[in-house]
């Protein structure tokens, strides 16, 4: 885990960058999200990938590749949730002064 | 903590991107990746003992496939690999190198090269043994056929050491050291490189034997070549030692007693035994022809040339084969110099005188028994008689001055007579010779001196 941190780290900073960005717009977008039984089976299938990456059942690249993108995949969502968080506060902060 | 899942509803336009960014980092990441873990890898095995070692990754996993000389060094080869950062999986492509039973190793040499074959425990103990060949060897080419393989006994590296060593001392053969047994075959290089090989192989380590040992030596070979025209007696080849060589030396200045000797002779080991006792004897065979070439080969003698007359010719061809010790084998290819034309009976007188001034025949001390080493001499002397067939010829013995004058002329009278008898038995009609004793009545030079004495001791042939 260290060494596939150490090794896609640029990749990594700019999953979490594009989860800030996403998370900054999230909380003002106006559009459909999705719907709640969709947001367990997405949860559900990551899971799912995340028991085989640990399980170590692929192997060679396509593991590889699953890993990789198990990690930017959990950049970006803790991206995502600093980028609304942060949003949130700031709107927060502002909107009392209106 | 409510908003947080409101608004992750809304995050899902992010993952395109994040996908294709997926696809670019796996496409541009993964092989400097697995080059770098293979880097890794490679650099963790350095220092573990391998053979045929390879390395093949396919993303995070590593397919680790070589030879290992041992179960422990097999567990820590793949182990290292295993603590690799970065290494997910390990597939253990490795094996043990095959026992063989038994443990072959073999060094065999012919004209142009030496060849190293069968066995060898560790790539190490291979390399340092054909670093020992090439310094053992020179400028030899060797050629490596050894495979690596387990179940070498101990001290294999020394014992193999040391039968490099001796490769060197063959000219051609083949050394085979089958677990703790040397088997050695091969034609040594020099004389005594048998015997050489012999002694080293004594200091082979503990637990090591000789099984078989077929190394033959070159032929031992002694030679002598009389030569009338130059006047030489040339002797070349070898002798066992300084005392064997001093011995021979002086008999042959006393068996040729006109002939210049030309010693060429080399000191050596791996002499047939019984060599001096057959040496001698054929070098007295080698004295009476005129001309002639003895060539010792190991336990051959062989003689030929001419002999001076026909009967001498049968004595030598009988006798010689009597003479030499048991083993030994003897071929002669004796004919008989022509015979040379008549003189008078002045020129025979002359040639006589000629003959008896370079060598006296000698006797035994006190004794009227003629001594072998004059044989030389008498038939040099029976061949100038059979010149001049109608010359009467009076054989006069005379001897020093010491002791009583009657015993001396008795003791010449005898030397005389065993001179005359010496040339009938040859074949020269005894009416022609009349046999004289004259004691110390007519010396030729002082009786105070050894030289003097041994001057006045002869035997004189006068043309009547």
């Amino acid at each position: 885990m260290a060494y596939l941190a150490t090794f896609h780290w640029g990749w990594l900073l700019a999953s979490l960058l594009l989860g800030l960005a996403m998370g900054w717009i999230a909380v003002v977008h106006r559009g459909q999200g999705v719907s709640k039984s969709t947001s367990w089976w997405l949860a559900l299938l990551a899971a799912a990938l995340l028991a085989t990456s640990l399980a170590r059942v692929i192997p060679g690249r396509p593991g590889y590749w699953l890993d990789l993108g198990l990690m930017m995949f959990a950049a970006y969502l803790a991206g995502c949730a600093v980028g609304s968080w942060l949003r949130d506060w700031v709107l927060s902060r502002h909107t009392p002064a209106v | 903590m409510h908003g947080l899942f409101r608004w992750s509803s809304k995050w899902w336009p992010g993952v395109i991107p994040l996908v294709v960014f997926w696809a670019i980092a796996a496409w541009t990441n993964t092989l400097p990746m697995e080059a770098d873990l293979a880097a890794h890898s490679t650099a963790a095995l350095k220092d573990t003992v391998l053979d045929k070692s390879r390395i093949t990754v396919a993303g995070r996993d590593v397919t680790f496939a070589a030879d290992a000389f041992s179960q422990d060094g097999r567990r820590s080869a793949l182990a290292s690999v295993e603590a690799v950062p970065g290494v997910r999986l390990v597939n253990d492509e490795t094996r043990l190198v095959p026992e063989v039973n038994p443990f072959v190793w073999s060094a065999e040499r012919d004209v142009a090269r030496v060849t190293l074959g069968g066995n060898s425990p560790l790539p190490a103990s291979k390399s340092r043994l054909l670093e020992a060949a090439h310094a053992a060897l020179g400028g030899v080419e060797v050629v490596d056929q050894m495979n690596l393989s387990r179940g070498a006994p101990s001290h294999f590296e020394n014992a193999a050491l040391l039968l490099l060593d001796q490769i060197g001392k063959l000219k051609d053969g083949k050394i085979e050291l089958s677990d703790t047994k040397v088997s050695l075959s091969g034609m040594a290089r020099d004389l005594g490189g048998r015997e050489a090989i012999v002694a080293a192989l004594k200091n082979l380590p503990e637990g090591f034997s000789v099984a078989s040992d077929q190394i033959k030596a070159p032929p031992y070979v002694f030679q002598a070549y009389k030569d009338p025209v130059a006047v030489t007696l040339t002797l070349t080849g070898y002798v066992p030692d300084n005392n064997v060589h001093a011995a021979l030396a002086a008999a042959a200045e006393r068996k040729f007693f006109s002939e210049k000797v030309v010693d060429n002779l080399k000191a050596s080991i791996g002499a047939p035994s019984g060599f001096a006792a057959a040496v001698m004897p054929a070098l007295g065979a080698l004295s009476r022809l005129s001309t002639g070439t003895l060539v010792v080969s190991d336990r051959e003698v062989k003689l030929s040339g001419d002999a001076f007359y026909d009967a001498a010719a049968v004595q030598i061809r009988a006798g010689l084969g009597k003479d030499l010790p048991k083993d030994w084998q003897f071929k002669a290819d004796i004919s008989v110099k022509p015979a040379v034309a008549p003189v008078d009976a002045t020129v025979c007188q002359q040639l006589f005188s000629d003959l008896l001034a370079k060598g006296r025949i000698q006797f035994e001390s006190g004794r009227a028994t003629i001594d072998p080493d004059s044989a030389g001499l008498l038939d040099r002397l029976i061949e100038t008689a059979s010149r001049c067939p109608n010359a009467n010829i009076e054989i006069a013995g005379h001897t020093d001055g010491v002791g009583d004058e009657a015993s001396n002329q008795a003791l010449s009278e005898k030397r005389a007579q065993a001179v005359t008898d010496y040339l009938v038995k040859a074949g020269l009609p005894a009416d022609r010779f009349t046999a004289t004793g004259y004691g110390s009545t007519q010396p030729v030079a002082g009786n105070d001196t050894d030289e003097g004495k041994a001057q006045n001791r002869r035997i004189d042939f006068v043309v009547r």
